[in-house]
């Protein structure tokens, strides 16, 4: 699933990070990665770690398995980063009832059964 | 426009895309009074799942065109195909260009993500492993993030769904006639939720086909012409990050003033809207985006007594789901007054869109006008 675009995004990710880029020239910045700056037109790019905090934008029940393996029901979030404006990330949920509207989470690295790490969320707060 | 054609509307057609292809396409000039002899362009729009107009053409002896279009895309593109048929025809590369779609979407190539490969996107790969792939998916998240935000409910997706299959029941050509009720509605299987089976549109195989000509010579054929008055393009967001951070605003928010403006028209101006449905949803959240109700009140206005007549079809709910091109079909045929039971009384301005522009960053609509 990485390209060359993203390989370094999921490297840090198995290590237990969270990043972003942040544009070499401008500071903005952004996700998922390339090698562009859609502010300022500029290759080039830093991680930057960031707290995979945010906020409930939506989610899904699922009631049919849409990807071979999965067990139905299943939860898909959709979060606002609190840290890079205007975006949005996916990940299953790891609340034990279901989400509220601009319910504050924070992200959970989790390792699937195929040995790839994934960033789900959960409730925020102890 | 001078001319519209469909194949029958099945869930297991038997035949070869380039089967329903051809068949739409001499259906539809049948419909104009012309032959294969007059084509000199040809486009479709295709995501590897059907016939490329170079196959097509010399399949019904059309050998030379001066113009064809193979374009990449889903619904979203279905209307920037004709429009730029229109471009084609109006900058001289070709007279009469037939626009098709030809797709086995149930026996074949089912969009709904199981059996085939994911869609083209760099983006799918922060998606999938969590087994979010799917259009149904996709929309309901941001049908339930409008939820959230404006208090729609599902009894307004549902009064879509109910009043699309009332259409249908008036319409020979449409899969599903049987009347349904906003309980029906309810009790339907969950898909994902907030979507029940109800919410999302037919799987169909099936085609249709439109024939694009000069206005003086659609005026020279055997059924009234139906004019292109506007076609635009529009770009919309991909929701992650630097696109638009509001899901539930669609990419036609931005191509709608450009729309109305290139035909000097506006939602009030609108006789009958055939709105590309996916989902119940996408109805509703280009009601707002069209202008025809303030944003966030899509759904009281689609319950409301008097409201514009939309997807008279049935659309994909109930008709069939042919990627866009059957809504601009049943334009055509209002604008003509040949919609039998389905006509709208008097309709002369009628607006039909693409998929507006969510999941991949791509809309279109037009405008079209009694000739």
């Amino acid at each position: 699933m990485p390209d060359r675009d993203s390989a370094g995004w999921w490297e840090l990710l198995a290590r237990g990070e969270f990043a972003v880029q942040r544009c070499a020239s401008c500071d903005t910045l952004r996700f998922p990665p390339r090698a562009f700056c859609p502010a300022c037109h500029r290759e080039g790019a830093h991680w930057a770690a960031i707290e995979p905090e945010g906020t409930v934008e939506s989610w899904i029940v699922n009631h049919q398995a849409f990807t071979p393996g999965g067990a139905e029901p299943y939860l898909v979030v959709m979060v606002r980063l609190a840290a890079v404006p205007g975006c949005f990330v996916y990940g299953n949920w790891r609340g034990a009832r279901e989400p509220r509207g601009g319910q504050a989470v924070r992200g959970v690295h989790t390792r699937a059964g195929d040995g790839v790490v994934l960033l789900d969320w959960r409730p925020a707060g102890p | 426009m001078a001319g519209v054609g469909y194949t029958a509307f099945t869930r297991d057609s038997g035949v070869s895309t380039l089967t329903l292809a051809c068949r739409a396409i001499m259906a539809a000039l049948d419909d104009a009074g012309l032959g294969p002899g007059d084509v000199d362009g040809l486009a479709t729009h295709r995501v590897g799942d059907s016939v490329a107009p170079t196959v097509v053409g010399p399949a019904l002896g059309v050998h030379d065109p001066t113009w064809h279009l193979d374009q990449f895309g889903g619904g979203s593109v279905s209307h920037a195909v004709v429009g730029q048929a229109a471009l084609a025809v109006a900058a001289g590369l070709a007279e009469t260009v037939v626009c098709y779609r030809a797709v086995n979407a149930r026996s074949e190539f089912r969009m709904g993500g199981t059996g085939r490969g994911l869609p083209v996107s760099p983006e799918i790969q922060f998606q999938a492993p969590y087994g979010y792939v799917a259009p149904p998916q996709q929309y309901a998240m941001y049908a339930r993030a409008h939820m959230l935000k404006y208090g729609t409910k599902a009894e307004h997706f549902g009064h879509i769904a109910v009043t699309q299959r009332a259409s249908a029941a008036k319409n020979p050509r449409a899969l599903m006639r049987t009347p349904i009720t906003l309980d029906d509605y309810l009790a339907a299987r969950w898909i994902a939720e907030p979507f029940r089976l109800l919410d999302c549109c037919l799987e169909t195989d099936g085609a249709c086909a439109l024939v694009i000509t000069t206005a003086e010579r659609a005026r020279t054929l055997r059924r009234p012409p139906v004019l292109i008055s506007a076609a635009a393009w529009g770009g919309g967001a991909s929701h992650l990050s630097g696109g638009a951070a509001d899901p539930t605003t669609s990419a036609a928010a931005a191509l709608a003033p450009r729309l109305y403006a290139q035909a000097g028209l506006g939602p009030s101006d609108i006789d009958v809207a055939e709105l590309y449905d996916c989902f119940t949803y996408s109805v509703l959240v280009q009601l707002e985006d069209y202008g025809f109700c303030p944003k966030g009140e899509g759904g009281p206005y689609a319950v409301s007594a008097g409201r514009l007549p939309v997807n008279t079809h049935g659309g994909f709910l109930s008709e069939g789901y042919v990627h866009g091109i059957n809504h601009i079909a049943e334009a055509v045929s209002q604008l003509r007054g040949d919609a039998a039971d389905r006509q709208v009384p008097g309709a002369e301005v009628a607006l039909s869109t693409a998929q507006p522009g969510y999941i991949l960053p791509a809309t279109s609509a037009l405008i079209l006008t009694k000739g």
